[in-house]
């Protein structure tokens, strides 16, 4: 969609249309059994991550600010755009200058007023404070200041045009906070139970357990694709902490909890099976994707890229570790549910051996030690395949990649896969040239601007520490930053597509599978949806029948 | 922490030296010496714990950064320089070293880089859960161990070995995998207690087990050899000829002495517990010290392990000092000698 | 861990007992020999490779042609549990080997050594107990990286103090003994009578405890795989198989029950044999 300005009776009639699609919010969801509704109560729901902030640049962070903070705009079942705090915006001419209109009479739940001046605070705080370093990387490069124009008017200024910057804010990672309460409260007290204008508030955290959220009885301010207005029906959310996917499956099935997160493809059709209601989420964005180092070791060579491609059925492999569950991806630049995705990506290689094997040999690996691991000057084919477990990659992903790594030897490439722990993740291991050979991983986007953020070139001179290929391509980034400023939908398209293509042809980067964020409800509990930027649990109308 | 050998009790009494004399003018001196050592045991593992951190690979402020990010990259200098500066990490090695014991001293164990809190408040927070856990555990313990030795130990050759076995048996058990089967038998199938074990009463019953049973076996072998030895002894005859019934033996006369050895391995266990702690956690979804414990170092939160390194510490001194004052309650012969 | 630690050496004291039949140590060799024939040639017991899959048949429970079932991606459990036998066994020797040789180097500089190093070991080691081995054990391995060579290093440094402890007690209890005073009452050397009578008395039940403290070490080092930070998947070290199989524990109970068992026994092997060692050793003293 073209950012276009909102009228009020465009909102209107947006609103009604989703009123009467109310079902579509909840993706996948069964018709609900009729029932009646139930005030209040309190929604037990068991999350799988915690957290050091409720604020922050993660994924596990946004599912929950979500709840708690409100955006500027938000994103409805069909991908589109729809008002939030801002009621209307629009973008000028050149695509340079975006003006938000705010809904009147918001408040925080510290009492102080939503205005523009807040707001243009949040912009700065994200961008130039460092609070929030996802939020930058979406921002940086294009963003250049907010103002207040007036009490209800803010104004965005971009460096180049970026058409699909609303599309963009609605991610968790744009939530908007309280000014009185950035400025005056600790770092403690904002990490842990940041002040919004959201459904609910921060109780009280027990920090290994669980968060507890309880019900803003002053809400005014619900996104357009809510199903209602005014406060949250439920009175109360214990958001628990549960790591083990079998615990949780087992809690919902006990009653112990209302709702789960992240339902393991083996336990899939069981638990619908037993009347649980199951949300299926595609996550649009980067998918699970290996891209190759193209700066160092035998991936600089495009032959042995493609050999690699061609060597592993990878669709078998997703099929049946994930169960029918987990889709199949074959496009290595963004997934299937991304505005912009292109099918001829996605099917450029399809398991052949033999094409395997000839590219090998054309590549100069035409010896074999021992295992069947093909060689060159004596040197084996072996790769370095880390990837973190446990955070980024799953038990489900983790298996998968046995399967790569298991077909990949049948061709003669001995694949070392390194389970990597959260703490040597985050102290940057593995992120060097010379470390890694494949990168496995997802991002989390509304647009197929990802590839922006994944493929483009570092800020002023830096490296960009994003791309995983550690190689900078000039023709694809120019390709990807044509994109990102073109104002025409099917044109942009054309072009993330390209981009793709791109991609896929030089084997930059093979995907394997989508990313599903996944939610179990019971039958008891309704109206819990999925939000559609990136997939959280959203339970503000959410509520018991019964 | 492996036990080695029972042979061998005093090895298992930690701060103890083998045959102390404990004298009465020397008490205060003892106690003097007794608190010295401690504060040089703190100081140690403080010290380990702040150079084996120090030699983390990895650089700490990307770490920070990371982790509050979701991302696992590399970061420019830009972007470290505020976090570098916060937590004064470009400090020499040296200097963060003494500004921490200057810390430690004031009872300030610093903030956590992840959670912005106090270390104390996180560890305040968590600790309670894990002292129940460990305590109940103990207490389960003991019971299992009691019963199951007084019904089987010196019953003859069968019964006897067969008591072994299980002890042997039980003491083996891993508990990450015991804890699993628990839950799998007791919550997923026959859904008795809640998955989600919390810190209700009903939700301790299965973490406790888990730590209970292997602590069951391993105190059972050490008693059941002493049951065995005092059955023999003049005063059990005595008692018999008495007319005592054999339950009452058991349980009055016998148990009193060959608990001895089993009430030391306690003391070292209750320090100990916080290995198992962590995996009970994990399996039991349980909040507890254990947990923090794990978080603390795959996100690299020195201050936070520091402060859980310095609470184990001061809670195995302590410990070792109330297995001390139980010896002298049970055995009269040592209240006599002190 | 904790309280799984090596068994407190049971002293065999009702005659009895041991004209009795050794039906456990029967059964603890006959388990040792097939152990040590999965350790050193598992192709011979393995009917597959440890990595071989079978996408068409995962999750199957077991059965006459999968005795152990098949895991997720349809690897044969039993296969894995026989080719996984030589990494967790090693690790539970290597590791008892370094906690052992560690122990007695430090047992016996903190009994033997002069007033100064008696103390200062002494209070490494004080501070070694007091110090959470786990901790110590994560501290290591996210230092080395995740390897064998790292868990037996965790495991080993881990388990030390409690054995060092062990060797400075037998060491001080074998200088106050009757035959040691005799020795210095017949102006025997200071090495003669460390070489003749004290090391050989205090290090002999070592032997012993290396077998006892072979099974604590895989329980350890399984632990460790437990909470990821052990030997990584698909290797078919034990506990990484155990580790792999949770996710599936409702659904194919199998793939945590059995590598379960397998650990379970092979401690429960190593500890009768080093308990039958050190009756026997106790009876040679005599």
């Amino acid at each position: 969609m073209t950012p276009r300005p909102h009228s009020i009776a465009a909102i209107v009639a947006a609103t009604a249309a989703l009123l009467a699609l109310s079902g579509c919010a909840a993706t996948g969801a069964e018709p609900a059994p009729a029932g009646e509704l139930v005030e209040g109560g309190t929604i037990t729901y068991a999350h799988q991550q915690e957290p050091a902030c409720v604020f922050g640049g993660w994924i596990e962070q946004a599912y929950l600010s979500y709840n708690v903070l409100d955006s500027l705009v938000s994103l409805d079942a069909d991908h589109e755009v729809v008002p939030w705090l801002a009621e209307s915006w629009s973008v000028s001419d050149d695509g340079l200058q975006w003006t938000f209109e705010l809904k009147p009479d918001v408040k925080f739940t510290d009492g102080s007023d939503l205005t523009a001046e807040v707001v243009a605070y949040n912009f700065d705080h994200w961008v130039n404070q460092g609070g929030n370093s996802t939020a930058f990387a979406w921002l940086g490069g294009y963003y250049e200041s907010a103002t207040a124009v007036d009490d209800l008017t803010v104004q965005v200024d971009l460096s180049s045009p970026y058409p699909r910057l609303a599309d963009n804010l609605t991610q968790g990672y744009f939530g908007i906070q309280s000014q009185q309460a950035l400025e005056t409260r600790s770092d403690e007290e904002n990490c842990a139970s940041p002040i919004g204008s959201g459904a609910f508030v921060v109780d009280h955290w027990d920090r290994g357990q669980e968060i507890v959220l309880t019900r803003n009885d002053e809400y005014t301010s619900p996104p357009a694709n809510a199903e209602h207005t005014g406060p949250a029906y439920v009175d109360e959310i214990v958001w628990k902490f549960v790591a083990d996917a079998t615990t949780r499956v087992a809690a919902l099935k006990s009653g112990e909890v209302d709702a789960i997160y992240d339902v393991p493809a083996v336990q899939w059709d069981a638990t619908g099976d037993a009347g649980f209601e199951l949300l299926k989420y595609v996550t649009p964005g980067r998918p699970q994707q290996l891209t190759f180092n193209t700066a160092q070791g035998v991936f600089t060579d495009e032959k042995v890229r493609q050999a690699f491609a061609y060597a592993i059925d990878r669709e078998e492999i997703v099929e049946s570790i994930g169960r029918g569950v987990i889709p199949y991806e074959g496009n290595g630049g963004v997934s299937q549910t991304t505005p912009g995705y292109s099918q001829k990506a996605a099917d450029w290689y399809s398991q052949d051996v033999d094409k395997a094997a000839e590219l090998l040999d054309e590549a100069g690996w035409t010896g074999e030690d021992s295992d069947g691991t093909r060689t060159k000057d004596g040197e084996p084919l072996q790769v370095t395949l880390p990837y973190f477990a446990g955070s980024i990659i799953n038990a489900d992903g983790a298996s998968i990649l046995q399967g790569v790594q298991e077909q990949a030897a049948k061709s003669g490439f001995k694949v070392d896969l390194i389970p990597v722990p959260q703490a040597e993740a985050f102290a940057g291991a593995y992120s060097q040239p010379d470390e890694r050979d494949i990168y496995p991983g997802y991002w989390t986007a509304v647009t197929s601007g990802i590839l922006h953020i994944n493929w483009g070139a570092g800020a002023g001179g830096e490296p960009n520490n994003w791309n995983a290929s550690f190689t900078d391509y000039p023709e694809l980034q120019a390709i990807i930053l044509a994109a990102n400023s073109e104002p025409d939908v099917d044109a942009q398209n054309a072009l993330y597509e390209q981009a793709q293509e791109y991609i896929a042809e030089h084997a930059l980067a093979i995907g394997v599978y989508d990313r599903l964020s996944t939610l179990a409800v019971s039958p008891g509990l309704q109206g819990v949806w999925q939000e559609n930027a990136q997939g959280g649990p959203t339970f503000y109308d959410a509520h018991f029948v019964q | 922490m492996t036990l080695t050998s029972s042979s061998e009790t005093d090895a298992a009494v930690p701060g103890r030296e083998a045959g102390a004399p404990r004298r009465g003018p020397a008490t205060l001196r003892l106690v003097a010496g007794k608190a010295v050592g401690a504060v040089l045991v703190l100081l140690g593992a403080a010290t380990a714990a702040f150079f084996a951190q120090a030699s983390l690979p990895g650089d700490r402020a990307t770490v920070i950064l990371n982790i509050r990010a979701g991302q696992a990259i590399a970061r420019t200098p830009e972007e470290l320089a505020p976090i570098n500066a916060e937590y004064r990490l470009h400090d020499p090695l040296i200097v963060q070293y003494l500004t921490y014991l200057k810390g430690l001293v004031v009872g300030d164990l610093g903030l956590s880089y992840q959670q912005h809190r106090p270390v104390i408040a996180i560890i305040a927070d968590q600790l309670g859960a894990t002292i129940v856990l460990t305590l109940t555990a103990l207490a389960f313990a003991w019971i299992i161990m009691v019963v199951w030795v007084t019904l089987t130990a010196g019953r003859g050759p069968v019964v006897n070995a067969l008591g072994g076995f299980f002890d042997t048996t039980a003491a083996g058990l891993p508990h990450y995998w015991l804890g699993i089967i628990l839950l799998l038998v007791f919550a997923l199938t026959l859904g008795w207690f809640p998955v989600i074990g919390g810190t209700g009463a009903v939700g301790i019953i299965l973490p406790a087990l888990t730590l209970a049973i292997p602590l069951a076996g391993f105190l059972g072998q050490a008693t059941r050899t002493e049951f065995e030895r005092s059955l023999d002894s003049p005063f059990v005859l005595s008692a018999r000829m008495r007319g005592m019934s054999d339950v009452g033996i058991r349980l009055r006369h016998v148990l009193r002495h060959a608990v001895l050895p089993a009430v030391t391995l306690s003391g070292w266990a209750l320090g100990a517990t916080i290995s198992g702690a962590v995996v009970v956690e994990a399996v039991f979804a349980r909040p507890g010290i254990g947990q923090v414990l794990v978080t603390a170092v795959s996100s690299q939160d020195m201050p936070v392990v520091i402060g859980i390194v310095m609470l184990v510490a001061a809670f195995y001194v302590l410990a070792n000092l109330l297995v001390d004052i139980a010896y002298v309650l049970i055995d009269p012969r040592l209240r006599r000698a002190s | 861990m904790t309280a799984t630690a090596a068994p407190p050496a049971a002293r065999p004291t009702a005659p009895a007992r041991l004209r009795r039949q050794p039906w456990d140590l029967y059964a603890a060799l006959a388990a040792t020999a097939v152990f040590a024939l999965a350790a050193l040639w598992p192709d011979l017991l393995a009917t597959q490779g440890a990595f071989t899959m079978d996408l068409a048949n995962t999750l199957q429970p077991p059965s006459a042609a999968h005795w152990f079932g098949t895991d997720e991606a349809g690897r044969d459990l039993y296969s894995r549990v026989i080719h996984g036998t030589a990494a967790s066994l090693g690790i539970g020797i290597g590791a008892a080997a370094v906690s052992l040789t560690l122990a007695a180097v430090l047992g016996a500089l903190a009994a033997l050594g002069n007033r100064a190093t008696s103390a200062s070991v002494g209070w490494l080691l004080e501070v070694a107990f007091a110090f959470p081995a786990l901790l110590l054990s994560l501290l290591l391995i996210a230092v080395l990286g995740p390897s064998i060579l790292t868990l037996i290093l965790a495991v080993g440094i881990g388990t030390a103090p409690g054995y060092a402890r062990m060797v400075r007690g037998q060491i001080l209890g074998a200088k106050d003994s009757p035959y040691v005073e005799a020795a210095i009452a017949l102006g025997h050397s200071r090495g003669r009578i460390l070489r003749q009578h004290i090391l050989p008395n205090s290090l002999r039940p070592l032997v012993a405890v290396f077998a006892l403290s072979i099974g604590q070490s895989i329980v350890w080092a399984s632990s460790l795989s437990f909470l990821g930070l052990g030997i990584a998947p698909p290797a078919p070290e034990w506990g990484a198989l155990l580790d792999a199989g949770r996710p599936y524990i409702t659904v194919a109970g199998w793939l945590t029950v059995i590598p379960g068992v397998v650990i379970v026994l092979l401690a429960l092997t190593t500890t009768t044999l080093g308990r039958h060692l050190q009756s026997f050793l106790e009876k040679g003293e005599k």
